[in-house]
């Protein structure tokens, strides 16, 4: 337990309403970000009182269902953050039974004006523990980039350390438990990006993936990452054709992740300065499965990207989600320049937590 | 978890394919290495010796009197304070030591005692061996001690009462003591033990040559008197419109606990597993079947927990995860194949045996050349060593065996009561 200073300096966490002091970073009920006012993440909320499947009220303390048995679902299973200049939302998806992606997301200032800084990281499959190494890789990544930002640290300085300090984390878990079947250390893909009024700078390891889509008649999108997959290095060697390589086995293969048995890739970081307005899109490999080109991501997110950030990540996610759900997904949407006006709207965010609809119909 | 508590340990492949049911896990439970209880005491246990007192015992002289040494040793190993006394049995059951059919406190004056009353037994009369548990269980009922415990010696066959006599005595016998039995000699029935040792959560065993029985009658009473904690139930609850196919200790042995369920609430229901001794670990196979649920989501199949009087010990929990991905549906988790490679073991040498008596020589090569098979795959070297006594074995990898024209009876006994023994998977 940490030293709980005198009461009256704590407010409710803005994720779950239990108190939070000023030196927290974490809320230490649901581990939602707190490092700065408006700044909040993915928490495990409590479990549903009621079971959806079987409607018994008895759940017990490890989350099962005491009649039927079923897993009670997470408040990771769904969740949303809305910081009013950026939002994001992540869904388990239809085919997987946890949630293993993870994003945090904060806005911020600069000297030069307000800052969207958000990071988005997807537990690699087959590895045992992926939704823990997706959050504390988020978690660790935030942590770092927001003083940094604030205090004025260039931009790719500040991503590359915060990669490492993910890197720690996820290699800091430790193995599988002995009795698992998955052999494999716990790892993540990596995505970062850090929106000033000036310049977009993105960071990545894997194949979670930045956009930028710019505003226009028709809109038009770019992939400003290269996936670390054995997809992309198929297409690049002329093997594959840029049209087969989604349809390929290979293309969920990826060659670069944060994890103990680290991969020889390192994480790759480019500053891009937009010739207009627009918005930053991170997505996780559950969106752009179904919308492999960048164009059609554009062209469903940019007529209400820039207004309406969280409508248009919920829009994806349903989207992504009708198309068959086959993976996590999470999106998160950053207009650009980032709208100091728009976060007022949420400037004080106990007002306004973000919404967890616990008890979704996921049946069958 | 307090250091009081047991560990669970749960080997499983959880994944299961798109409409699958069947949940296998092996549950691997470990008592804590000391400091069970608020120390059990010397007081806290009692102990009965069994010694078969009937006329073939004199026959040859030499068994009665390894009989009295290896009881004699057994007496030795008794701890200060611990309850016991020996009982004579024949087709009556009489109090060899003390007399007056109470238990006494081992101390150095009695069992000094107690070691001069069994030198003076002698053989004669017939064999009832439901009569000596039934004196057995009314000196356990007389005793406060928690761990009670049993050591019984025959040499022959249950004549001198029907085996609904000794199925009866039994049941009456269940969860007061639990029993160890030894056959000497060749003359005795090992299903009739086995019949004991399994009711009274025993080990069963054959002493070939009496001149061995003094070592395993030490062997077994130290065992006996290392138990810190009785009565401990292995509880499993199962979700609604779920179905426990079985519970099976399947190390050290195996020991099939289906049937021996104790429903404790609408969806739980406890096993007995006896008395354990500081850091014993065991083996237990679990089979559920649970009503399939969609891709994507996640079922508790079983929580198994350790109850020590009506305290929960240590937990553990086998779930069901439905995936379309093959690749993790399709693992076999290698514990459970090992254990139910065991398990089948066991059945195959008791059905070749049986087959064998019968004079079913296909069927008894069929089923022992299987056992060859599993013992050498399984690395169960004990029990190849044993088969190999009673079929010449031609190529063990695909189990081709020829029977043995003649095998002695030792070994065919050793093989049958042994058969149940298992190995635990290389790690």
């Amino acid at each position: 337990m940490t030293e709980e200073p005198a009461d009256g300096q704590s407010r409710p966490c803005p994720s779950c309403g239990k108190p939070v002091w000023p030196e927290d970073n974490f809320c230490e009920s649901c581990r939602a970000v707190l490092t700065a006012p408006g700044v909040t993440a993915v928490g495990t909320t409590p479990v549903a009182p009621v079971c959806p499947h079987c409607q018994s009220g008895s759940i017990s303390p490890d989350g099962y269902c005491e009649s039927c048995g079923r897993k009670m679902p997470s408040g990771r299973d769904h969740a949303e953050i809305d910081l009013g200049q950026l939002a994001g939302v992540t869904d388990r998806g239809v085919h997987h039974y946890r949630n293993e992606d993870a994003l945090a997301l904060s806005a911020t200032n600069a000297a030069a004006g307000p800052v969207s800084i958000a990071v988005v990281c997807d537990g690699v499959s087959g590895s045992d523990r992926g939704d823990e190494a997706s959050q504390v890789a988020v978690e660790a990544a935030l942590t770092v980039l927001e003083p940094a930002v604030r205090a004025g640290l260039d931009e790719a300085t500040a991503s590359t350390q915060a990669v490492q300090a993910a890197q720690a984390a996820v290699a800091g878990i430790g193995g599988p438990p002995e009795s698992s079947m998955a052999q494999d250390a716990p790892s993540a893909t990596f995505v970062s990006a850090i929106i000033t009024t000036e310049a977009v700078t993105v960071c990545w390891l894997g194949d979670s993936r930045a956009y930028w889509l710019a505003d226009g008649n028709p809109p038009t999108g770019q992939q400003l990452t290269t996936d670390d997959s054995l997809a992309t290095e198929l297409v690049s060697a002329g093997v594959l054709s840029a049209e087969e390589a989604p349809e390929s086995p290979q293309a969920h293969v990826v060659t670069g992740w944060l994890g103990a048995d680290v991969s020889d890739r390192s994480a790759r970081v480019l500053r891009f300065v937009p010739p207009s307005a627009g918005a930053v899109l991170l997505c996780s490999d559950g969106l752009w499965n179904y919308l492999p080109d960048s164009a059609d991501i554009a062209a469903r997110a940019m007529p209400t990207a820039q207004a309406d950030p969280l409508g248009t990540a919920r829009k994806l996610v349903d989207f992504a989600l009708q198309a068959g759900g086959s993976d996590n997904i999470t999106v998160v949407v950053a207009p650009f320049p980032p709208a100091a006006s728009l976060a007022a709207n949420s400037a004080d965010p106990a007002s306004e937590p973000p919404t967890q609809p616990g008890a979704r119909s996921d049946d069958e | 978890m307090s250091e009081q508590d047991f560990t669970v340990a749960v080997f499983q492949n959880e994944y299961l394919p798109e409409g699958g049911q069947d949940v296998n896990a092996i549950v691997t439970v470990t008592s804590p290495d000391s400091g069970m209880t608020a120390g059990p005491g010397s007081a806290d246990a009692a102990e009965v010796i069994i010694v078969d007192c009937s006329g073939s015992m004199g026959t040859p002289r030499a068994k009665i009197a390894q009989a009295r040494a290896a009881t004699a040793a057994a007496i030795d190993v008794i701890r200060d304070g611990v309850a016991f006394a020996v009982i004579a049995g024949t087709h009556v059951a009489v109090g060899a030591y003390p007399h007056g059919g109470t238990l006494v406190a081992a101390s150095p004056q009695t069992r000094d005692e107690a070691k001069r009353a069994v030198a003076g037994l002698q053989p004669g009369g017939g064999t009832a061996i439901g009569q000596w548990l039934a004196m057995a269980r009314e000196l356990f009922l007389r005793s406060p001690a928690a761990i009670r415990h049993a050591i019984l010696l025959t040499d022959g066959k249950d004549e001198h009462e029907t085996p609904a006599d000794l199925t009866a005595e039994i049941a009456a016998c269940e969860g007061l003591f639990s029993c160890d039995c030894r056959g000497v000699g060749t003359d005795w029935v090992v299903s009739e033990l086995r019949r004991v040792s399994t009711g009274l959560l025993g080990t069963v065993d054959i002493v070939p040559d009496p001149a061995g029985l003094t070592a395993d009658f030490g062997a077994m009473m130290e065992k006996a008197m290392g138990k810190q904690v009785a009565d401990v139930r292995l509880r499993v609850w199962t979700p609604q419109q779920a179905t426990l196919k079985f519970v099976k200790q399947v190390a050290p042995a195996v020991d099939d606990l289906t049937a021996r369920r104790t429903q404790t609430g609408p969806q739980a229901g406890d096993y007995p597993t006896g008395a354990w001794g500081a850091a014993e670990s065991r083996d237990y196979h679990i089979c559920v079947r649970v009503p399939a649920v969609g891709v994507g989501q996640e079922m508790l199949a079983a929580r198994v927990s350790l109850v020590v009087g009506d305290m929960i010990a240590g937990q553990g929990l086998i779930r069901a995860i439905w995936t379309d991905d093959e690749g993790l549906s399709t693992r076999i988790n290698s514990e459970v194949a090992h254990y139910t490679g065991q398990a089948e073991l066991a059945q195959a040498i008791q059905d070749g045996l049986e087959a064998r008596k019968r004079g079913d020589e296909d069927t008894a090569t069929s089923k022992l050349g299987r056992a060859v098979a599993l013992a050498q795959e399984s690395g169960n070297e004990g029990t190849a060593k044993l088969l190999a006594k009673v079929v010449d074995v031609v190529d063990a990898a695909t189990g081709t065996v020829r029977l043995k024209k003649s095998v002695d009876d030792a070994d065919e006994m050793a093989l049958d009561t042994r058969s149940t023994v298992t190995v635990r998977t290389k790690k």
